[in-house]
């Protein structure tokens, strides 16, 4: 996995905002992370380091907050910039893999 | 297990008048009808008669604010003395709310009622909308568009009062649910087996593939609607095969983003674990049924459907959402495949 985020990441979280009612914009950075500027913070998304068990890092300010997937990322990132977000524990048992 | 089936409407549309018909053919009996009335003092359970094999339960108060643990128990009842036979032997359930209620927290009780799983399934939601009055009712009552959005049958009533087709109110109802099936009913004349016929066993596939095929007319790739009171109706087509942890995931972001301006979604969905057999979900605001799998798919078309209704809902954010997981699905799998849960540094 190399260090730029991908293309589908950059244009899900573009879509994002306007979906969750956030004015913001989301554009890369010059280290091949992710901006994401909304008008109550300022986040940045990388890549998680090569061996750990996760796949991206958000930053708000100093605090940074791993995180394993997609649903993950949607999860801290709207955290991060909707004060009108309240993230519920719903986690939808794993679909059986044979009917 | 025995379907339940809720029928809705706004004040004024029809419910009772239909029940009351109902109940006196041979098609509606070894039915167990619950009548929900707004207020202390209820007054439709008076006004229907019922066979000897079928009968009324009666619960006042709006079920969707304030009895739904009622509902829960009053099912709980209704089987237990159907056990001890000290109920008739009835073989299906139907619920009428109350004109002003909102339909989804009901079916959240109904799908989630912890004890009488196993006995009991929500079969499906039928509206009577006015053929007179629905368009006003319609432009003035958010809850009656949440009735209509919601529904898998539409039965448009009192249509011999009027001297012409409704084709508007027909019209707007198909564009604020494109996938409900409709149906006439003059003076509350409707075969009970028409309106309430189960969409399982051989008919499920056709019932679904109709479900699927009426949201997604006429574009074969996406289509999407712009209702009433911002409700939205979005059809998706994926061509190739969604592994299961993908579509597991989907709906997950979907509860959690989405919660309760997800009115309804249904979906026929090609797993790659299993593709000769589609897997069909249901699901209403955050709570969604334990995918079934159908024998055999309804068509040659084996690519995964889906279809969503709601509020505020964008098309171009679940078509990036779905991408993305299913990207980040391929490269896990093709990668070291381990991920763990969210944690912070």
């Amino acid at each position: 996995m190399g260090t730029a985020i991908p293309e589908y990441v950059v244009v899900l979280l573009q879509e994002s905002l306007p979906a969750w009612g956030v004015a913001g914009v989301v554009g890369r950075s010059a280290d091949g992370g992710l901006e994401v500027r909304a008008a109550t913070a300022h986040l940045h998304v990388a890549r998680a380091p090569a061996g750990l068990p996760f796949r991206w890092l958000v930053s708000l300010g100093d605090r940074k907050r791993a995180v394993s997937g997609v649903p993950g990322l949607l999860r801290t990132v709207r955290a991060g910039i909707d004060p009108s977000y309240r993230p519920i524990a719903v986690r939808i048992a794993a679909l059986p893999l044979a009917p | 297990m025995i379907p339940i089936w809720v029928l809705t409407g706004f004040l004024g549309s029809g419910k009772t008048t239909l029940l009351g018909r109902l109940l006196k053919t041979p098609g509606f009996s070894r039915t167990a009808v619950i009548i929900n009335e707004f207020g202390e003092i209820g007054l439709d359970h008076d006004l229907i008669e019922t066979s000897d094999e079928s009968f009324v339960a009666l619960q006042t108060g709006c079920l969707c604010c304030t009895v739904r643990d009622d509902l829960v128990l009053t099912l709980e009842d209704l089987l237990r003395r159907r056990a001890a036979r000290t109920a008739p032997p009835f073989e299906r359930v139907v619920i009428e709310t109350s004109g002003l209620a909102d339909p989804a927290p009901i079916l959240h009780a109904l799908m989630m009622g912890p004890t009488f799983a196993g006995q009991l399934f929500v079969a499906g939601v039928v509206t009577t909308v006015d053929a007179v009055n629905g368009w006003r009712t319609l432009d003035r009552h958010k809850e009656a568009i949440k009735q209509v959005a919601v529904a898998d049958r539409l039965l448009l009533t009192k249509t011999d009062l009027l001297a012409m087709p409704a084709t508007a109110l027909s019209a707007r109802l198909a564009a604020l649910n494109p996938a409900a099936q409709h149906l006439p009913a003059a003076f509350g004349d409707v075969e009970a087996n028409t309106l309430f016929d189960l969409a399982c066993g051989e008919k499920a596939p056709v019932e679904l593939a109709r479900w699927l095929a009426a949201s997604a007319a006429g574009e074969p790739r996406r289509t999407e609607h712009v209702h009433d009171a911002e409700i939205v109706c979005i059809a998706i087509v994926r061509e190739t095969p969604m592994r299961a942890v993908g579509l597991t995931l989907l709906l997950e972001v979907l509860a959690e983003h989405c919660g309760g301006d997800l009115l309804r979604l249904k979906g026929l969905v090609n797993i790659a674990e299993c593709p000769e057999r589609p897997a069909v979900i249901h699901g209403v605001q955050h709570v969604f049924h334990p995918p079934a799998w159908l024998a055999r798919w309804p068509s040659q078309d084996h690519r995964s459907r889906l279809v969503l209704i709601g509020r505020n809902l964008r098309r171009a954010w679940i078509e990036a959402l779905l991408t993305a997981l299913e990207m980040e699905v391929a490269e896990v799998h093709g990668g070291a495949g381990k991920l763990a849960t969210t944690g912070e540094e």
